[in-house]
């Protein structure tokens, strides 16, 4: 039976958090949960103390997705989990297919399992603008890693031991989903991917409109390009 | 061609050291001792020094329109540059000075409670 840990990186996420955490107490109650709190300056680490059997790790300050996406997988290294989960605050993935994803690492298909949601049609259109951003930075990333992975961005996904200690020491800062598959791809590890439905965003703020779009883009794709190049050290 | 100054020789200068430039800063950023952020703003910096480098008729038109000399506008960009480059420093050093008196005061406060339960436990055991 593995120990698995579901990452809840949460950036002022008082309208969403507590129903996550109870979906995820519904659907994957054999989980562990854990919620980075991202330097919140609402009540969402209030919600998240008063909530049974939640993890509570608390950044001192904010530090973006990446930042506390990482602070979970060190969470996961240090505590031995064999399986962590990445899970948004929001409530947009579909934690009902948890259990999926978790199955397909546990089944060895491969080391990162990603939730996709352009793998099957299900009927998901962004806006034009993340729409050709993603779409070059998708078709740079598959270009590099293979596999014909289509959702580049999705931060549903499940990871094993290894992605675990590579992911703990190396994370991307902003927008890091289409790097860290680069960087699992430069340490030898295989992405795949199974499809699913988000939900749509039920509470909150975007953290990434149109201004930023292109900048980010831009950033993520020279450090991909770059990230080509780099020698990372193997995990002996 | 109007008297600039700007020859090939010049050019051929100009060129090589945002090569150079671009060279130094990719791979630092590889090394993973700069971050891609801050180098952004380099990057562009060197292909603007190529760009000029080939096409100096650009720094020409703007000289002719602003009513300066050639080696006005250059160093008049070049001194925006840093300036820009300078203040947005900063700005960074600000927050990250922020971030440490943060980090600072909760470590300190983290260590007192730290001895405040290792002194509870040593009088509850003795």
């Amino acid at each position: 039976m593995s120990r698995v840990l579901v990452i809840i990186p949460a950036f002022n996420e008082t309208q969403t958090i507590a129903h996550v955490v109870a979906s995820l107490k519904e659907h994957a109650p054999e989980c562990d949960v854990l919620v980075v709190d991202d330097g919140s300056m609402d009540n969402t680490v209030a919600i998240v103390a008063g909530l049974e059997g939640v993890i509570l790790v608390q950044l001192p300050f904010n530090l973006g997705i990446g930042a506390a996406m990482q602070t979970g997988f060190r969470y996961a290294l240090r505590n031995g989990y064999d399986i962590a989960v990445q899970c948004d605050g929001d409530g947009q993935h579909p934690v009902e297919r948890l259990g999926d994803l978790v199955r397909h690492v546990e089944q060895g298909d491969a080391d990162l399992i990603i939730g996709s949601r352009y793998v099957a049609d299900t009927g998901y259109v962004p806006s034009a603008g993340r729409r050709l951003g993603k779409s070059i930075l998708s078709r740079l990333v598959d270009a590099i890693v293979g596999g014909g992975i289509t959702d580049t961005t999705s931060g549903f996904r499940a990871a094993n031991r290894r992605v675990i200690s590579v992911f703990a020491r190396h994370y991307p800062e902003d927008y890091p989903e289409p790097e860290s598959l680069v960087i699992l791809h430069k340490h030898g590890l295989t992405v795949a991917e199974t499809p699913v439905e988000m939900h749509p965003r039920q509470g909150g703020a975007t953290s990434i409109d149109p201004k930023n779009a292109a900048y980010y883009m831009i950033k993520v794709g020279l450090a991909i390009l770059i990230d080509v190049f780099r020698k990372f050290s193997r995990e002996p | 061609m109007e008297q600039t100054g700007f020859t090939m020789p010049h050019r051929v200068a100009l060129l090589a050291l945002s090569v150079l430039l671009l060279a130094v800063i990719l791979e630092l950023v590889r090394r993973g001792r700069f971050k891609e952020r801050y180098a952004l703003l380099w990057l562009a910096s060197a292909l603007f020094g190529l760009v000029v480098g080939v096409f100096p008729g650009i720094i020409v038109w703007i000289a002719r329109i602003l009513h300066v000399q050639f080696l006005t506008v250059v160093f008049g960009l070049a001194f925006v540059f840093f300036l820009g480059l300078i203040l947005s420093f900063c700005v960074v050093i600000s927050q990250l000075s922020e971030q440490n008196r943060e980090l600072a005061q909760g470590l300190a406060l983290l260590a007192n409670r730290v001895k405040t339960l290792e002194d509870t436990d040593t009088d509850a055991g003795a």
